[in-house]
């Protein structure tokens, strides 16, 4: 026994380590990146070492992992909440298929989209794929529950998704860890018709995972997650999941002591618990992170009556944004605390948003992009990516007019450009590029089709944390060119303020050609100047 | 015993350097400890904060109630008031006074101070300068951990233990210097407490102390009483508004002279 000073992140990290797992595979995401983070520092030993890995994409990450567990060793794949839906073809499918080595899937939720285009809630994955899903709500639960997923991946043949949230996978705490599991021996598939899933097969296995469901009914029933505590008498009661645990018990304190309570940790919902608390309650208040989840399916849509159940559907809690003890203060009528009052506070504060480094070369890139574009009109628009570079749209560059899923730019401005727009230009980075970008870059080069696409390439994914890239330099102009793209029409520039005429030109220049071009502005992240290098070095020391 | 605190300052301050400080001092300790920070995006030049919460038996939840804070531990004056409201009413704030602007609408220096001291219990410290003078210039952070010692529930020394062993695999001198740094925010902090202790007016002392220059150890006993003499004169207030925004800091040793309109 261990005792460590650990984020929730890092807990997760160490809890598959110790699981015995054989690789990790991700892609860098707020707040999910600590992960692979901490399982890249941890090499295992010379005769089992652990493969950490970023990969291209989510779906990658996932399918790598689900290689790992057909060759029948441990898995830990990790992703924000968003890479699941870039990920969900293979989590469905390996749901059906079912796991062989334990296989775990850990999604970190950002509620209040402190770093996201959305605040969506993946227990509706684990639910969707029927397989089970923790939730851990501190973080020596995201040490012991990660440990206990890959076993329970392995008893039941299911992959198991780990849900965190951004202030359990962001915040520190003490953790004791135990010692570690040694790696599986690799033993492949025996059945290999259940992860051949042609329809006769599917068929099959399709079954075999509603088989599994009963036993799943039982595991969360008899879990210690799912701790029912009734008091005596009929009196209210609370359903409480995951991390709000904490916040409800810092809100409420002794006054706790006077409800039924359930407490939820591990999915499918323990039906036979609830069904005990609805009959112990006069009402009941589902307090749960993120989405109204349990709240939708144990007050039936909102169309059960006895008990009333209360939450976020009926306006007792905000239907957006993260929980807070203060928050659950409000909810349950408790006055605020007493705080200190310093007049004129609102007049000497103003917001200071995030902005892009100084010397960042996608300053220089927008300065040329915006002046390469002034005159052609104040309806011009640029798609954007996601990265560093999204910080485009707000002021002083205000250069980017979109920005909803990584890679969604080239394609937007396929489908604008269809739609008559001209110019129809796109920015993307070379990591979101690598992610999501190669295959609409392929359809508008099958097509030649009039889109101008930006990369900006700074050898790095910066906005994580300087995480490597797949492909930096030379080599996007090899796989721009590979995709289709004539050579003659892919040009690269070098954003500084001394080329800026140039740029400009090269981009009017093309704006002026008929059909695809690609302009790469390549130029290395200052922030990250370093790790580049260190990037560089390891690309040029690993074997061919 | 519970003590929640929040460290902020702008990306790229170290404010998550002071954290890990305080974390694995307060462990060693052997309290109990949540400490949430905000990562992401907001590394980029936008606000940064770590909320620290330590106490002697489990503690339920990682975010600090509004009203539950018992320090505000800043390295930017602006950044030190967007946290003001988690403060209880006997809260303290101990920030860096040099600003750090970069967002146009930054609010004019003299109002931001005004509305800074009018916070009844402040210390200033201008970590800059103090971090220059302890030969690491990036080493503001560590003065503002030192400034805010005295006030956590944690032995100085484990502190400053933590500080070396931060810096350590960097090197013995950046480590030094660093500790140095520590002393210096130290000696800062316990100088104001030192002064109010001894009579003087709140927002003369934390004026004051903002503008001076310290050694990395503890003032001595009697140059306390002579600035306390001093700074509970009358005419103490108006002096120390112009040693406030003067160009030259003063030292210790300045004489009455130093207080001449």
């Amino acid at each position: 026994m261990t005792e460590k000073i650990l984020l929730g992140d890092e807990a997760v990290a160490l809890g598959a380590v110790d699981a015995g797992i054989t690789a990790a595979y991700a892609y860098p995401g707020t707040p999910s990146t600590e992960i692979l983070e901490t399982i890249r520092r941890h090499a295992g030993t010379a005769d089992s070492p652990i493969r950490g890995l970023w990969s291209t994409n989510e779906k990658v990450a996932l399918e790598e992992g689900i290689g790992v567990s057909y060759a029948g060793r441990r898995a830990l794949v990790a992703m924000k909440h968003v890479g699941l839906n870039v990920a969900a073809d293979p989590f469905m499918n390996v749901a059906v298929a079912g796991a062989h080595g334990g296989l775990v899937v850990a999604v970190a939720d950002d509620p209040s989209m402190h770093s996201s285009q959305n605040e969506q809630d993946s227990r509706y994955y684990a639910d969707f794929a029927q397989v089970p899903c923790l939730e851990p709500s501190d973080q020596q639960e995201c040490y012991t529950f990660t440990r206990e997923a890959f076993d329970l991946s392995e008893t039941l043949h299911v992959p198991v998704l780990l849900r965190l949230v951004t202030r359990l996978a962001h915040s520190r705490a003490r953790v004791t860890t135990s010692p570690p599991r040694r790696q599986n021996d690799a033993r492949y598939v025996a059945d290999a018709s259940l992860y051949t899933l042609l329809p006769s097969n599917a068929r099959r296995a399709y079954g075999k995972l509603l088989d599994k469901q009963s036993a799943l009914a039982d595991y969360a029933e008899h879990h210690p997650a799912n701790a029912l505590t009734l008091r005596i008498g009929r009196g209210p009661g609370l359903l409480v999941s995951g991390i709000a645990w904490n916040y409800l018990r810092e809100a409420l304190g002794p006054a706790l002591a006077r409800y039924h309570v359930l407490r939820v940790g591990a999915y499918p919902l323990p039906v036979r618990k609830v069904r005990a608390l609805l009959d112990a309650s006069t009402e009941v208040c589902v307090i749960e992170e993120g989405y109204p989840f349990i709240e939708r399916y144990v007050s039936a849509l909102g169309l059960m009556r006895e008990p009333p159940i209360k939450g976020k559907m009926t306006g007792h809690l905000p239907r957006s944004g993260e929980l807070t003890p203060d928050v659950l203060r409000r909810a349950f009528g408790l006055p605020a605390r007493e705080a200190l009052h310093v007049a004129g506070l609102d007049d000497v504060l103003v917001s200071r948003p995030p902005r892009l480094c100084e010397g960042c070369p996608h300053d220089d890139a927008y300065d040329a992009l915006n002046e390469a574009l002034a005159g052609m009109g104040d309806d011009v628009r640029v798609m954007g990516d996601i990265g560093c570079y999204a910080l485009g749209y707000l002021a002083p560059h205000r250069a980017i007019h979109s920005c909803l899923c990584m890679g969604a730019s080239i394609g937007m401005a396929i489908g604008a450009a269809h739609a008559g727009m001209r110019p129809a230009l796109c920015v993307i980075g070379d990591g979101t590029f690598t992610h999501s970008g190669m295959a609409p870059l392929l359809d508008a080069a099958r097509e030649n089709i009039d889109i101008k696409v930006v990369i900006l390439d700074n050898s790095i994914v910066a906005m994580t944390g300087g995480q490597p890239t797949m492909a930096t330099d030379e080599q996007v102009v090899d796989l721009v060119a590979g995709l289709g793209v004539p050579r003659a029409r892919i040009r690269v520039i070098a954003p500084t303020p001394q080329k800026k005429a140039e740029n400009v030109r090269v981009i009017r220049d093309e704006i002026a050609q008929p059909g695809l071009s690609v302009i790469i502005a390549r130029r290395a992240c200052v922030t990250y100047a370093k790790v580049i290098k260190e990037h560089r070095r390891e690309r040029k020391a690993a074997p061919a | 015993m519970n003590y929640d605190l929040v460290v902020c300052g702008v990306g790229g301050q170290g404010v998550l350097a002071i954290a890990w400080v305080i974390d694995h001092a307060a462990v060693a300790a052997g309290y109990h400890l949540k400490q949430p920070e905000v990562h992401g995006m907001a590394q980029r030049g936008g606000a940064v904060s770590a909320f620290v919460r330590i106490a002697d038996a489990p503690i339920a939840s990682d975010l600090i109630p509004d009203g539950a804070a018992s320090l505000v531990l800043s390295v930017e004056p602006m950044e030190s008031l967007r946290y003001a409201r988690m403060l209880r009413p006997d809260g303290w704030i101990v920030t860096d006074v040099t600003p750090l602007r970069n967002v146009a609408a930054y609010p004019d220096a003299e109002r931001l101070f005004d509305v800074l001291f009018s916070v009844p219990r402040v210390i200033a410290v201008d970590a800059t300068r103090l971090a220059h003078k302890a030969g690491a210039v990036k080493a503001h952070n560590m003065v503002m951990l030192g400034a805010a010692a005295a006030l956590l529930p944690i032995p100085a020394d484990l502190l400053e233990r933590h500080v070396h062993a931060l810096f350590a695999a960097k090197g013995e001198r950046l480590a030094a210097s660093n500790v140095d740094a520590f002393r210096l925010g130290d000696a800062a902090g316990r100088f104001t407490s030192a002064l109010v202790a001894g009579g003087v007016a709140r927002g003369v002392a934390a004026r004051v102390v903002a503008r001076l220059d310290f050694q990395p150890r503890p003032v001595d006993g009697d140059v306390v009483a002579t600035w306390c003499a001093r700074l509970r004169a009358p005419a103490a207030s108006a002096a120390a508004a112009r040693i406030f925004t003067a160009d030259k800091p003063l030292t210790l040793a300045d004489g009455p002279s130093a207080f001449a309109a």
